[in-house]
């Protein structure tokens, strides 16, 4: 009685292998490890990126601090403006700039603070946290004649204030009433330059601050009624003041610099998580080479009993798929549940709250390139699994692994190649940048084939070498090239590691180096800005007085933004995204008869020292190259609320490195002299007299802000060290999975080597020798892998440095040198751990088995 | 039922071609009995491959059950073997993390049988493993595996049966017992036997005995003058 269904079906295959898999995951450690490792490092990146930018969006009116922020630069709106704004929503006006703040004495240091002035209706969304707990408007109230202020405690420790304590900025004493826990709108703020302070706005022109020019911000926050379409709105207000050279944000754009890092982070951790689970895809294959190798008598037994070679195929193919389905399972718990335990740290860092629910996309995602990945790097052992033959029961001797059949190979190279591109086209489909996810898919087959093709290359070497004298190094040799033997899977795991923690190395080495080394040999002490006009002639003679200083440049200074080129709007325009930034808002403008000292033209012509007739500018080369723009070319920039046209002088190249005062547009005297601006000073200095300077100044100047150089470079070294130990981590994931792959090949060649130890040792050979053997084996594969991972890590961190982040290149032999030291150690004591065992072998027990 | 006229087996080696069988020609007829004797490499266990269908012979007719081995592919000799062989090994070959039914089923559920593990009991029935059904290999006793490896070779009713040593791994009360059972399923069932063996008793159990040496047939007796020759 038969059913009439196929003796080969899937349905068959599933009943074999569930029947199979009661042998239980023996063998499959790092198999499961490999898998779970890469989809854990996807998912947990999906995860939180999604978590992340989701609740950026959700709490996008909180971060935001309205349904709308319209921002101003310098000037607060006009009374027709409010009016007009008043009549459609509850406006809230907070208005931020830096400052600095010392305790009342007047021995007391002075820190660079982030002063907010706030109305009664701040926040509109959200609410502060103040310690101890008040209300915020009393806090901040006047009392008895003193103006409240809440602190941010960092600031309170650095002055070593208390609350109750009083607090001076520019010319007014505040009262600190409670330390400043929380703002709801913090993270809008990509970059503080200092701990945050919220006063009354009321009490700001008590301060000396607000001057003419003056780098203030106005943030006009505005709270729309229920049901009110955020985006009409906006576009009204664009359509009904053009020409306001206010910046609109809604919601969706709450803290767009947060959530272009986030995209770049998310980019780069895909590529990690991507590498390790192609690293991680080796492992599979020989975890599957290996579990096939033991399951010769199985399918030997059922090519007797009439299995053909397609339900082979099958069964084992659908417990590697079940197994896959452990491991991505496995993978996606880890992956969903890490997010959880960062969501607290997250929170803290960005300053709301992230919440990271269960991200079934991210998940799906992580779970596809998993099983994809053991899909496809199955595949050739499952095709050489269906040559075995049944004959191999009828004969004594243990019968090797077969090759796979010659007529199976353009079928499975397909099967490999489809997997492959499907594997690709994800990776490109979900990248943050399509652009760099290709160039990573194309970057990661290069790399994987070179290293295959260097793992093939030692073995063909080491077969054709001549043989060595020593008796360790000719076994070592032997070692490499004989049936078996894991060289290829050693070279290539390990190889995918070491280059991505190479490049790493370089990368964290040179943005290190571009802040450590580079810029503060010419980078001045401070930066002194807001220096009202007629404050400049007494600023430069109280700074030349003191004795330590060295060199103080002042030029005037005001801001505005480009508005239009040659006519067509900003919001028109293609522009490269490498100069973004120049159109992002408003821009620092100066004007000069003079070129900047060092200044390089390089298209056109500095207009003469008495010039006065139409506006011209010179534009920084970069810009003008990428938009395509140069001398004849025509500006509209928006300065105060007015649009001026000028036309393009020259074109000039400008070092950023330098730290000076850099501009990317300086206009031809006579237009801007007349507009309300304000002077920017670099000073520098003996350090021993930096304190005296900063104190004169400040003392003299209380509107005057005073911005440490130093102090900046030591928290973006610091910001850069906490992204650099993220870095780090996230490609030890790369390494670790590579070190999975390693210890499972060099643990599927572990009887083999017991076996050839326990031999040696009865012809006569001595442990040390055996050893030595062993550690040369490790120590050539070691040392190869690195060389060429050293190259090819050195190439993708050029690539990361001049490409993604557009900065300069310089090979640094140590990190690079480190790394492959370190690759070489980890393979050697790998390779000797993995034998150990086999020196301690007793011979007897061992021989009489074979 | 197996007709091997000028069959020759060479397979290559480093050293140099090997020949194996060197133009072996042997008929079975339909539910004969029929031994193989000869030392190690005189060709009995490349004959029993070739008449499975696991080797390919280099050259000269192989066919069994009326099919001509030289038309057929490799899948048609999986369904060959599941359809008209059974195979018994020295190693019993059951595959461990399957119960004893299930061994015995796989070769019905190649067939396509939707009553695999029904049939598969009874088969386990017949040698008397009726009480060890879901025991696995590693909890059956060496007797029990090879009665059992006896009743998944019988559970498809197979026409030819080849057995490789089935006694070579059990003492002597054991293979006995094993051999009696063998013979009288072959002879309940009509099946043709093809015994490869050492001892020389067992294969005068055999209606017919073929000697090999070499890759050829030294002789081809019947019963009784056997063990005048191996006296010679």
């Amino acid at each position: 009685m038969t059913n009439g269904a196929s003796g080969s079906g899937w349905a068959l295959a599933f009943r074999l292998a569930r029947r199979e898999l009661r042998g239980g995951l023996r063998g499959f450690g790092v198999f499961l490890a490999c898998l779970a490792l890469g989809v854990a490092a996807i998912a947990a990146v999906g995860t939180l990126s999604t978590g992340v930018l989701e609740s950026l969006r959700d709490d996008g009116r909180r971060i935001l601090g309205g349904d709308l922020d319209l921002r101003l630069v310098h000037r607060a709106a006009e009374p027709r403006q409010l009016e007009w704004l008043a009549e459609r929503a509850e406006v809230s006006l907070a208005t931020d700039m830096r400052a600095m703040a010392r305790a009342a004495d007047t021995e007391s240091r002075r820190i660079l603070v982030e002063l907010r002035g706030i109305d009664d209706l701040y926040p509109l969304y959200g609410s502060v946290g103040l310690y101890p707990e008040q209300d915020l408007g009393d806090a901040i109230a006047k009392r008895n004649g003193l103006w409240g202020a809440a602190a941010e405690p960092a600031l309170l420790r650095r002055l070593d204030l208390q609350v109750g304590d009083r607090i001076r900025i520019g010319d007014l004493n505040y009262e600190v009433r409670a330390e400043l826990r929380f703002e709801p709108d913090r993270a809008a703020k990509v970059i503080s330059f200092g701990p945050h302070i919220v006063v009354s706005g009321d009490s700001l022109a008590d301060t000396g601050l607000v001057q003419p020019g003056s780098l203030i911000h106005y943030h006009y926050r505005l709270r729309l009624p229920p049901g009110t379409a955020v985006e009409a709105v906006r576009n009204d207000i664009n359509e009904t003041f053009p020409d306001a050279g206010w910046r609109v944000r809604g919601p969706d754009q709450a803290a767009p610099g947060v959530t272009r890092f986030v995209e770049r982070l998310t980019l780069y951790l895909t590529v990690v998580g991507l590498t390790a689970l192609l690293v991680g895809g080796m492992g599979v294959a020989n975890a599957v080479t290996s579990f096939l190798e033991g399951r010769i008598g199985t399918i030997a037994t059922l090519k007797c009993l009439g299995a053909p070679g397609v339900l082979i195929f099958r069964t084992y193919m659908a417990q590697i798929m079940i197994l896959a389905g452990i491991g991505v399972g496995l993978g996606l718990v880890l992956g969903a549940a890490a997010p959880q335990a960062a969501a607290g740290l997250l929170s803290e860092m960005l300053g709301w709250q992230v919440s990271l629910g269960v991200n079934a996309q991210a998940l799906l995602t992580a779970a596809a390139f998993g099983l994809l990945t053991a899909f496809a790097f199955s595949l050739w052992p499952l095709s050489r699994a269906r040559q075995v033959p049944g004959a191999n029961l009828f004969r004594d001797v243990v019968a090797p692994f077969p090759a796979i059949s010659p007529r199976a190979v353009p079928g499975t190279m397909a099967a490999i190649i489809v997997a492959g591109l499907v594997l690709a086209g994800l990776a490109i489909a979900t990248a943050t940048d399509r652009w760099l996810g290709l160039y990573f898919v194309l970057g990661a087959i290069a790399t994987l084939g070179l290293f295959r093709l260097t793992g093939a290359a030692i073995v063909a070497l080491a077969r054709r070498a001549p043989r060595p004298k020593a008796t360790g190094l000719r076994l070592a040799l032997a070692n490499l090239h004989r049936p078996g033997a894991p060289t290829g899977s050693v070279v290539a795991s390990l190889g995918l590691g070491l280059t991505v923690l190479v490049a790493i190395a370089l990368v964290e080495a040179n943005l290190g180096r571009q802040v450590r080394d580079e810029m503060p040999v010419n980078a001045p002490a401070f930066y002194f800005i807001d220096i009202q006009p007629d404050q400049i002639e007494d600023f430069t003679a109280l700074v030349g007085a003191n004795p330590g200083m060295q060199e103080l440049k002042r030029v005037p200074m005001l801001r505005g933004r480009i508005a239009a080129i040659n006519g067509t709007p900003s919001a028109e325009l293609q522009i490269p995204p490498d100069i973004a930034w120049v159109f992002r808002g408003d821009r620092g403008l100066t004007w000069s008869a003079q070129p900047p000292e060092d200044a390089k033209i390089v298209e056109g012509q500095w207009w003469p020292p008495d010039y006065k007739g139409a506006p011209l500018v010179s534009l920084d080369a970069g810009v003008g190259r990428h938009m395509g723009i140069g001398p004849g070319d025509r500006m509209t920039i928006n300065i105060l609320g007015r649009d001026i046209e000028v036309e393009i002088a020259n074109l000039r190249v400008i070092d950023w490195s330098g730290l000076g005062m850099n501009f990317v547009m300086v206009f031809s005297p006579g237009l801007l002299e007349s507009a309300p601006q304000t002077y920017i000073a670099t000073v520098r200095a003996e350090a021993s007299a930096e304190d005296a300077i900063e104190r004169a100044v400040t003392d003299r100047f209380a509107n005057v802000t005073a911005i440490r150089v130093k102090e900046v470079l030591a928290m973006v070294t610091e910001l850069l060290g906490h992204i650099a130990i993220a870095l780090r981590a996230a490609g030890s994931i790369a390494l670790v999975a590579g070190i999975l792959v390693l210890a499972g090949a060099v643990a599927a060649s572990r009887r083999r080597r017991i076996y050839d130890a326990v031999v040696l040792k009865v012809l006569g050979a001595r442990r040390a020798l055996v050893a030595r053997a062993f550690m040369a084996e490790y120590g050539l594969l070691g040392a190869v892998t690195a060389i060429i991972a050293a190259v090819m890590g050195s190439l993708t961190g050029y690539l990361i440095l001049t490409e993604v982040m557009n900065l300069p290149f310089v090979f640094l032999p140590l990190p690079v040198l480190a790394t492959a030291l370190g690759g070489v150690a980890i393979t050697m004591a790998f390779g000797f751990a993995g034998t150990w065992r086999a020196l301690g072998q007793k011979a007897a027990p061992l021989l009489r088995n074979k | 039922m197996i007709e091997l006229a000028d069959v020759q087996l060479t397979l290559p080696s480093a050293a140099g071609a090997v020949h194996i069988l060197r133009g072996l020609d042997l008929r079975v007829g339909a539910g004969e009995l029929v031994s193989v004797l000869g030392p190690s490499g005189s060709g009995k266990s490349s004959m029993m491959m070739i008449i499975a269908g696991l080797e390919r012979a280099t050259a000269g007719r192989v066919a069994v059950a009326g099919q001509d081995f030289a038309d057929m592919d490799e899948d048609d000799l999986a369904q060959f073997r599941r359809e008209t062989l059974g195979i018994v090994f020295q190693d019993f070959h059951l595959v461990p993390t399957m119960t004893a039914v299930e061994n015995v089923a796989i070769p019905l559920e190649l067939s396509g049988r939707a009553d695999a593990e029904a049939r598969a009991a009874e088969s386990l029935e017949a040698v008397g493993l009726g009480h060890r059904l879901s025991h696995y290999p590693g909890q059956l006793s060496g007797g029990e595996q090879q009665r059992a490896a006896l009743a998944r070779a019988l559970a498809g009713q197979p026409k030819l049966i080849l057995a490789d040593e089935p006694t070579g791994n059990l003492d002597g009360d054991t293979g006995a017992q094993v051999i009696d059972l063998l013979f009288k399923l072959c002879a309940e069932r009509g099946s043709t036997l093809v015994l490869i063996t050492h001892d020389i008793n067992l294969a005068r159990r055999c209606a017919r005995s073929v000697r090999l040496r070499d890759g050829l047939v030294l002789d081809d007796t019947a019963n009784g003058a056997l063990a005048a020759r191996v006296a010679e």
